[in-house]
């Protein structure tokens, strides 16, 4: 028996009778502390003072935040501590809210109406359930992947109920430590004994990133085959099938996938970016309109998708002038992109622009040259800069609005920030021919590419001197910082503690902390912002 | 080909989404009675009728889960979610959604497993067949219904007895061998019975295919359901 009376309770749900009655129930069964929020903002306030013992979560909640979305903030906010038993509590009963609800995998889902005997068993599992799996989760919090194999195959051996949980904690641990052979060793293991449907996903997808595409491939047909209403499956084969060159495919096994479960903003903004590329615009608007309402209260929320829905109206229309109710809806949408995200510069230019091609598509032709203007004077303001794919249509757009000396001169910045990727490169070729542009860096590239290999033979030094030149030869170039600040601190970490305050080791941390203050402006979804704040962290810690 | 084609009405389209409102309709219906009890003395609240109530809900409850089923089943789009399932937590979990009304009516449940810990199968649908059964059974126990799980060679055997006056004689037997079982208009009973053969057949391993039998007698000297899942 689980004794409830020093648990503590989060109610979460719009109704009032039925938060009196959920608080009737638990204090039937012991329980003392009992909070109570009416939605998910609340829901959110009170995680962040108190620890739950157990949140029970009504899915759908009105307009703010349902309980898919806050069950993800408080993932993201690591709000959620180990021990916590989240359910989600639903009177609906349509498959797109069974799915999306289930897709975001909180402990339990209860359908109501449901009765104190049902709740209290269900709870009993669970907290029974928590308490036995503790130091597997403990080990989890801490992100201790070696201990959650540990404690899972010494509950294993003990608790050999807890063996299907154990073997997914044990199978995400491998993942974790890139252990990958293990890792499909112990997903084939748990397929040859029964055709586990998440294990079934696991092994494709890891089949999948290692580059075994067919193998992938014929693992998702099988999985799909056996049980055709798993949408992680369609997801696999999409993206497997976009690998293997089939764009179109890869839309069809998507929108199978959409079918079943709708409500997954994630899924919807691939869709719309997969429609997009097949010049399918009509099936682009409206994924990406879906993903712009899901998004609403969410903290996955993306201002590509505005920009995307924009666009994929403005397609749409092809070369006819676009009507009021098209008009009427890019407005709106613009509208919400320039509230929501008000301070971001970046996408204020983007957003002017887009703004821009619409009048222009709309006949407005002096209106469009006026927006234009004012993009292109925020656009010298701007401190920061695009992602190498928001340059690319920044430059194409001022280039339809009749400015393509500020066109090349956004190549031109991306060429010098991205151009150490030659994908990006590549990509810069298809709008310009102009050498100035492409071939800018191509000197500064070569000095970077000689600079790895010296790193690479630990010539710290003779790297750091051509790190140096390439980085003085493209200035804004965010590779090329990183990569000197790295060698910087790489010879500052020699250096004995006390010396670090003399010249000239006060020089050269001034010199490396320049050059990540440089990368710094790099875009927020970049990927090398995960190794840019390591650098920022070695350098704090000398 | 019928003329009514034409029209572009899909009856069951139709009726799918119809049975979606009437069971958000019911789940109100049950949460605002569920409020007027607590404000009820209590001489009306223990009355006969609030047996009823909430039996027929949950009866009604049931039978548009499994209209939804089947029509789900039909058009190939029921979910089949496997997973290891600790056998004893599902029927004990069936037995708690009845409590209330077990115990209103002088029912004992209880539930008994030997030797069958943790079996793959989709909780979920096998729950709903199980519950569903028990609903039924609940009209004609006497005073007992008992849950069992056991192993059967390599299949799972679970049995819901009851201490009542049993199956008709003509349903007796495995499930698509007798003579009256396939009656879908035979009532709730009939389709329950047909839900409960489509769900075990979804359950399959090498070959072999989950089924029902009905039979009298058993530990309880009732009815006696036997699900068998490979």
């Amino acid at each position: 028996m689980i004794d409830y009376s020093h648990k503590r309770f989060l109610i979460v749900d719009d109704f009032t009778d039925f938060r009196s009655a959920l608080s009737g129930m638990l204090r039937q069964m012991g329980v003392n502390d009992i909070d109570a929020a009416t939605n998910g903002e609340e829901a959110l306030a009170l995680c962040r003072k108190n620890h739950y013992d157990v949140i029970l979560h009504d899915y759908n909640l009105g307009k703010g935040k349902n309980g898919q979305q806050v069950l993800e903030e408080l993932h993201h906010d690591r709000l959620l501590g180990p021990h916590c038993v989240f359910i989600i509590i639903s009177a609906e009963s349509s498959q797109a809210m069974v799915m999306a609800a289930l897709e975001c995998e909180p402990d339990s889902y209860l359908t109501k109406p449901f009765n104190l005997a049902s709740l209290q068993q269900r709870l009993d599992r669970l907290l029974g359930m928590k308490s036995v799996l503790k130091p597997v989760l403990e080990a989890q919090w801490q992100g201790d992947w070696r201990g959650v194999l540990e404690a899972c195959s010494r509950i294993l051996a003990e608790h050999p109920r807890y063996a299907p949980q154990c073997r997914r904690h044990q199978v995400a641990a491998l993942a974790a430590l890139g252990r990958r052979e293990e890792q499909a060793k112990l997903l084939q293991m748990l397929i040859s004994e029964r055709p586990l449907p998440w294990a079934l996903v696991a092994l494709a997808d890891l089949w999948r990133e290692n580059g075994q595409l067919e193998q992938a491939q014929a693992l998702y047909l099988d999985g799909i085959r056996q049980f055709p209403m798993i949408p992680a499956l369609y997801d696999g084969l999409a993206a497997t099938e976009l690998a293997l060159g089939n764009p179109q495919e890869a839309q069809q096994q998507l929108q199978q996938g959409l079918r079943i479960s709708p409500n997954s903003l994630l899924r919807q903004e691939r869709m719309g970016e997969l429609a997009q590329r097949n010049d399918d615009h009509e099936q682009a608007a409206r994924a990406f309109r879906h993903a712009v309402e899901l998004g609403r209260n969410s903290l996955f929320r993306n201002p590509e998708n505005h920009l995307n829905l924009v666009s994929s109206l403005q397609a749409q229309a092809g070369d006819n002038v676009l009507g009021q109710r098209v008009l009427g809806e890019i407005r709106q949408t613009l509208g919400e992109l320039d509230r929501t995200w008000r301070d971001d510069p970046a996408l204020a230019v983007r957003s002017r622009l887009a703004q821009a091609e619409t009048l222009d598509k709309a006949g407005q032709g002096a209106e469009a040259r006026r927006l234009a203007e004012q993009a292109v004077a925020q656009l010298a303001e701007l401190e920061g800069f695009f992602s190498a794919p928001a340059a690319l249509r920044v430059a194409e757009q001022l280039r339809a609005l009749g400015q393509p000396q500020q066109a090349d001169s956004v190549l031109g910045s991306c060429a010098e920030m991205y151009g150490d990727d030659p994908q990006v490169l590549a990509e810069i070729a298809t709008h310009t021919d102009d050498p100035a542009i492409l071939a800018a860096g191509s000197q500064a590239l070569e000095w970077n590419q000689q600079a790895i290999l010296l790193y690479q033979q630990k010539q710290y030094p003779e790297a750091l001197q051509l790190f140096r030149q390439a980085l003085a030869s493209q200035p804004r170039n965010i590779s090329f910082a990183l990569n000197t600040a790295q060698s910087l601190l790489r010879l500052l970490g020699r250096q004995p503690a006390a010396q670090l305050q003399e010249e000239p080791a006060t020089g050269l941390l001034d010199e490396c902390r320049d050059c990540l203050q440089r990368a710094s402006h790099m875009p927020p979804g970049d990927h090398r912002q995960e190794r840019y704040r390591k650098l920022r962290e070695r350098l704090e810690a000398l | 080909m019928n003329d009514r084609d034409h029209q572009g009405l899909d009856f069951s389209t139709v009726l799918a989404s119809t049975v979606h409102d009437m069971k958000n309709s019911l789940t109100l219906l049950m949460q605002s009675w569920n409020q007027w009890l607590e404000r009820l003395p209590p001489e009306l609240a223990e009355s006969g009728e609030r047996g009823v109530i909430e039996y027929e809900s949950l009866r009604l409850n049931g039978m548009l889960m499994q209209m939804l089923g089947l029509y789900k089943l039909q058009i190939n789009q029921l979910p089949l979610r496997p997973d290891w399932v600790e056998v004893e937590e599902l029927l004990q979990e069936q037995l708690a959604r009845h409590a209330d009304i077990l115990q209103a009516r002088g029912i004992r449940g209880s539930c008994s497993v030997e030797g069958a810990g943790l079996f793959f199968m989709d909780a979920e649908l096998i729950g709903s067949v199980i519950g569903n059964v028990i609903n039924n059974s609940i009209r004609y126990a006497h005073s007992a219904i008992h849950l069992q799980a056991s192993l059967h060679g390599d299949m799972l055997l679970l049995t819901v007895n009851d201490d009542g006056r049993g199956y008709p004689a003509d349903m007796l037997g495995r499930y698509g061998t007798g003579t009256r079982d396939a009656d879908v208009s035979n009532g709730s009973t009939g389709l329950g019975l047909y839900f409960g053969q489509c769900i075990a057949s979804l359950h399959q391993r090498d070959g072999q295919c989950g089924y029902i039998e009905l039979d009298n007698g058993g530990t309880l000297g009732g009815g006696e359901f036997r699900l068998y899942l490979p």
